[in-house]
């Protein structure tokens, strides 16, 4: 499914696809004249963020896409806590990469270069502050690079944590390899294969395994990070990559799945691992994605199901804050992408620092009045 | 089961993929009149299908049906009426006034008087009201006799269902599900076991070349003909009666009794993929390809190409069995890797009128010697391929008579209760204007399976195939 990276709410999951994305219609991005490059929000924690980009190569396995690469080739980008705030910010993707996006997404109003020229907060390669903070493995959705998910993984690593943020190779229409190379997205070959996403998980999950086994020797900031306090956080299929590296991986104590389809078998006998499902108002209970009613009633420890009115399903990823660049109308009825960012930094850090820094927080408890768009499923969204 | 399905036996894999490119709008609007539409998006949530939901889809019909403008409508209204009445029948609750109005071959007076006494009947029976609509309509969707037209509702799917997973016994007999339900005639026995995919059939131990002698205490096939016992092998969810089958392992003599279970079981992910590929004697490419999915003739060159890199291949074998079809648009550009400047089929209207589909002559040819292996299983779109490669000599099919099951690429229409009523508005003729549906394609080379070889894990269709290769 060649999802389009647009904003458009309101648009239902198709229940044949292999990935929760909708196919929006090709009008759905009505154009409107570019702002011109994006700055990403100021991080909301007190510490200063370093972030530098691993390439690392699991020679254990085969390529899942490429049948000619009998190695498998991931580029991690780490975001952490950093000793100082200055230095050149660094940059959110390569000109490559942005071409390779915007087109991939038919997204067509804007300079092919303009997401290379997004402003972000953190310093390219900065000295990691040197205590020992959690570790946030991030997994974005299909076609997407993880840098997608930059302004959360900023937000993170200025409150006090180490995020690991994964491109699978092949998912995404742009990971820039260590020789330069620029893959792209073989996956979307057989996107609308049956057993696609379940395949797409397996292999997230290998990839995360394979990232957490290699982290420590990898990075010589390794040192920061608390291997005992593992959680992760995807987007869309990456969400759903959480689950299946929970279920995999007794490291990943905690995961949180952002609007994605569920594929990952839970044993019947129920899954303990703390889990969150922050969705859209599509991923009510009872609508037309069935996956999380049918893990929802698996989970047997300590759960949450969130869905936030007025979102779609790239509000939880940077996209919104992106669109004035790339002349994309919001749709009608959308939260404003500042506050779409706010509330996604806000209940992932709250879901965080509950599972992974023993810091209870009792806005995971219930509605709050300052965020009246987060309701909390199944019992209290049924109005939705 | 409220799954209405229409024309029995449109069970094809990939009914999503399954229709016509959109034809452009003009054609598709002033075709359907203003009876119904093509969905846009995807469809809100299913409502009770109605009185009103019935005329829509008459009307419809009549409208963009490949013999809408010829057929007598009067069939459609009497199989309707037939399928209410055994409903009132079926539940106890006949009244007087089930009677058959008289029908004038005026399509709008005749559908006025049935509208008038179906609304007495269920006025009475006002409980029965959107069971008597269901039936009423999928009557008369089947009574086209048309195996690519289907209205389907409220298709419901096991809750712990997950991507990848099957349904049923977990296995696959030589009489395919689709064949059991809508075409027995031409199966032929013994009955016996191809593959074992999981479930309950793993779990008793079955295996491939396992005869089976009894389905619930019946033949599976009397004087050499098939019975309906055989659809018993395909439960569909929510189905869950245990089946009882009497086995015969040949290879060792033992006869016995399993009684199997339906259920959800998972299948491997591999198989699953829509393309894979092998190199077979280092000069042969083997591309098996399960469905004619979008990308699926680019993903098939791929393939090949990819085979073909650092090497000299001497051919390449599709394997086109069970593949239950998909997009014409994908069958016509793999037909185009073989052959240019040629008819690949005919779309025609019921006037006889006939649009046809050319090979794309933008794609590459592969210039290496092709034979494709069939089976009943291949069907729709498969059999627009397979006729193509057969008619204009591009190839060499290996294997059986393929399925027989290609009216016409369905469209899709969405009606005032959100399910989809899908039909063709042509009907499909291959490259020489000869009838495929019901027929089916028969091969250059039959090459059936017979149990022995499914035991050993023989394959004669493609080891024929690589000898006519190697020739």
């Amino acid at each position: 499914m060649r999802q389009i990276l647009a904003v458009a709410a309101g648009l239902v999951v198709l229940a044949a696809s292999a990935c929760s994305a909708p196919t929006p219609p090709r009008s759905a991005a009505p154009s409107v004249t570019p702002t011109g490059p994006a700055t990403l929000p100021t991080p909301t924690g007190p510490r200063p963020v370093g972030t530098t980009v691993l390439h690392l190569t699991d020679t254990s396995r085969p390529d899942p896409w490429d049948l000619d690469a009998d190695a498998r080739e991931l580029k991690v980008t780490l975001w952490y806590p950093a000793k100082r705030g200055d230095g050149p910010r660094a940059p959110y993707m390569t000109p490559k990469e942005s071409e390779l996006v915007l087109k991939g997404s038919r997204i067509t109003g804007a300079p092919y270069d303009t997401l290379s020229k997004t402003h972000t907060n953190a310093v390219e390669d900065a000295a990691p502050e040197g205590k020992r903070f959690p570790l946030v493995v991030l997994s974005p959705g299909f076609t997407k690079p993880v840098s997608t998910l930059t302004s959360l993984a900023e937000d993170l690593a200025s409150r006090g944590y180490v995020v690991a943020g994964i491109d699978h190779t092949h998912e995404s229409y742009a990971t820039t390899l260590s020789d330069g190379r620029v893959a792209e997205c073989l996956a979307c070959d057989s996107d609308t294969d049956p057993g696609f996403g379940p395949r797409v998980v397996q292999g997230r999950a290998a990839d995360v395994s394979f990232v957490l086994d290699r982290l420590p020797s990898e990075w010589d900031g390794s040192g920061s990070i608390d291997r005992s306090r593992v959680a992760m956080v995807g987007q869309s299929i990456g969400g759903a990559g959480a689950v299946a590296a929970m279920l995999k991986d007794s490291r990943v104590r905690a995961g949180i799945d952002m609007d994605g389809t569920t594929y990952a078998r839970m044993p019947k006998s129920g899954f303990t691992g703390p889990f969150m499902f922050l969705g859209t108002p599509q991923h009510v209970p009872g609508g037309r994605d069935t996956s999380w009613d049918r893990d929802w009633k698996r989970l047997t420890g300590w759960k949450r199901w969130l869905v936030v009115t007025g979102t779609d399903h790239q509000s939880f990823t940077d996209l919104p804050l992106l669109a004035g660049a790339l002349g994309i109308r919001l749709a009608p009825g959308a939260l404003a992408a500042t506050r779409s960012a706010e509330l996604t930094r806000t209940y992932v850090a709250a879901f965080l620092d509950q599972h992974l820094k023993s810091r209870r927080q009792t806005l995971l408890d219930g509605p709050s009045p300052r965020s009246p768009e987060v309701k909390f499923c199944p019992t209290a969204c049924a109005t939705l | 089961m409220t799954a209405a399905r229409a024309a029995a036996g449109l069970a094809l894999l990939l009914t999503a993929a399954c229709t016509a490119p959109a034809p452009p709008r003009i054609e598709a609007s002033t075709a359907a009149g203003m009876a119904c539409a093509r969905p846009q998006g995807s469809p809100g949530a299913e409502t009770a299908t109605t009185i009103d939901v019935v005329e829509q889809a008459y009307f419809c019909i009549l409208g963009a049906y490949y013999s809408g403008p010829t057929l007598d409508a009067r069939s459609l209204l009497t199989a309707g009426f037939i399928a209410l009445t055994q409903e009132l029948n079926r539940n106890g609750r006949d009244v007087p006034e089930a009677t058959m109005p008289a029908l004038t071959g005026d399509r709008k007076a005749d559908w006025t008087a049935f509208e008038a006494v179906y609304r007495k009947i269920t006025d009475q029976v006002p409980d029965l009201r959107d069971r008597l609509a269901d039936v009423t309509l999928e009557a008369v969707v089947a009574a086209l006799g048309d195996n690519h037209a289907r209205w389907t509702r409220d298709v419901q799917r096991h809750p712990d269902h997950y991507d990848g997973d099957g349904y049923g016994l977990g296995l696959e007999a030589n009489v395919n599900g689709r064949q059991a339900e809508a075409d027995p005639g031409v199966a032929l026995p013994p009955l016996f076991v191809t593959a074992v995919q999981g479930g309950a059939a793993r779990a008793a131990g079955l295996r491939p070349g396992d005869l089976i002698e009894e389905i619930d205490g019946s033949a599976p096939f009397v004087d050499g003909q098939a019975t309906p016992a055989i659809t018993s092998l395909y439960p569909r969810y929510p189905q869950a009666r245990p089946v009882k089958l009497r086995l015969l392992r040949q290879s060792t003599g033992r006869r016995w009794t399993v009684t199997l279970k339906p259920g959800l079981f998972p299948r491997d992910l591999a198989g699953l993929q829509v393309v894979r590929s092998e190199l077979v004697d280092d000069d042969i490419a083997l591309v098996r390809l399960a469905g004619f999915s979008p990308d699926s003739a680019n993903r098939v060159f791929r393939a090949v190409s990819r085979l073909r890199t650092g090497r000299t291949l001497s051919g390449v074998v599709l394997d086109v069995r069970g593949n239950g079809g998909g997009s014409p648009v994908e069958a016509t550009r793999l037909v185009s890797a073989f052959v240019h400047g040629k008819p690949t089929a005919h779309q025609c209207a019921v006037d006889g009128r006939c649009q046809t589909m050319w090979t794309d002559d933008t794609v590459e040819l592969l210039g290496l010697p092709l034979v494709v292996l069939t089976d009943r299983g291949c069907a729709s779109a498969c059999e627009h391929f397979s006729s193509a490669i057969k008619d204009l000599r591009a190839g060499t099919l290996v294997g059986t008579r393929t399925a027989g099951v290609v009216s016409g690429p369905a469209s899709p229409y969405l009606l005032g209760d959100n399910t989809l009523l899908s039909f063709p508005t042509r009907h499909h003729l291959g490259p020489d204007r000869e009838v495929i549906d019901r027929i089916g394609v028969a091969p250059d080379h039959h090459v059936p399976l017979t149990p022995k070889d499914a035991a050993a894990g023989r394959d004669p269709a493609l080891a024929k195939a690589l000898t006519l290769l190697h020739k």
